[in-house]
């Protein structure tokens, strides 16, 4: 038993590091990530898949929610999807790396409250964003910010 | 953009959105002799907010040094209005039309200043346009993407 490391493996390592470091460097001549900032959209989307699981689960939890909630899990889901797009349009390496799940939600004593609570921050958010935008994105945001903002007022 | 292409764009815009409330405005005011009810009610409401969201884009435009563009004496239904049920459906079309406008405008304008209370207009109208959708019995009850030409 020996307390240090074998010598070999801190080289491969830099090696390896080497070779993963070439196509990241070449990426970034294309110009999309020359902006250190996170796109802001990928927050929304996060958002939207963690509302749509919400929903799923409140659903799971009381079958008598699926008639109010089954709609707002499909535009979630359909927010989620068309914002992921935007998002891999700008960034295509984005594409080989699938967002992580959203962590389980928790529903707490009133599930269609923590549902309608849910909705409004996401709206809020969207909105917060969608004002600062380029033209060719604050369309898709602004309705995400005015779709999850009436389901807050809907499902209250 | 320079700063003059921008200020065009946004006053095209902004005429479009002005020319949808004075179609909706006729629209609630040709509903409103079909509609009884809590249906009446929500018309008369709704024909109050549009009056209020005409009177902003006008005010707008007047700041920005242009002619506010006005309303046509009539407009063609898309369906023939002759009850309540088809007076329900030409208020949906109209509220459609009028997220269509307020996104087009959020579009066209980069000004905070036009962009947050086009915002506004879309949010709040998102939830007009879903209670004459339920009406209607057209689902899902809340457009999914507010503005796009197909809302669902």
């Amino acid at each position: 038993m020996s307390a240090t490391p074998p010598v070999g493996v801190p080289r491969r390592r830099v090696l390896v590091a080497a070779l993963l470091a070439v196509p990241a460097a070449g990426g970034c001549s294309f110009g999309s990530d020359a902006d250190d900032a996170p796109d802001p959209l990928i927050a929304l989307a996060d958002a939207a898949r963690a509302d749509a699981g919400l929903a799923r689960a409140a659903i799971a939890a009381d079958g008598a929610l699926a008639e109010a909630l089954q709609p707002l899990v499909d535009a979630r889901a359909a927010h989620a999807a068309a914002l992921e797009a935007e998002i891999t349009r700008l960034d295509p390496d984005r594409a080989a790396t699938p967002p992580a799940p959203p962590p389980a939600p928790a529903l707490g004593r009133d599930p269609m409250a923590r549902v309608r609570e849910a909705c409004e921050a996401s709206g809020a958010a969207a909105a917060a964003a969608a004002v600062a935008l380029p033209a060719e994105r604050i369309g898709l945001v602004a309705a995400v910010a005015a779709c999850c903002s009436t389901y807050a007022v809907v499902l209250g | 953009m320079s700063g003059a292409e921008a200020r065009q764009a946004a006053i095209d815009g902004l005429q479009a959105a002005l020319a949808t409330e004075h179609a909706a405005l006729w629209c609630y005011s040709l509903a409103a002799a079909f509609l009884t009810g809590p249906a009446a009610d929500q018309a008369d409401q709704d024909a109050r907010d549009h009056l209020r969201l005409r009177s902003a884009v006008e005010r707008t435009l007047s700041r920005l040094g242009a002619r506010a563009v006005s309303a046509q004496p009539a407009y063609a239904t898309p369906e023939p209005v002759v009850d309540a049920d088809s007076a329900a459906g030409l208020l949906r079309v109209a509220e459609t039309d009028a997220l269509a406008a307020w996104r087009s405008l959020l579009e066209r304008s980069a000004d905070p200043a036009v962009r947050r209370p086009a915002l506004n207009a879309l949010v709040e109208g998102t939830l007009r346009c879903a209670r004459w959708r339920v009406v209607t019995g057209t689902p899902p009850a809340i457009p999914v993407f507010p503005g796009r030409d197909d809302p669902t």
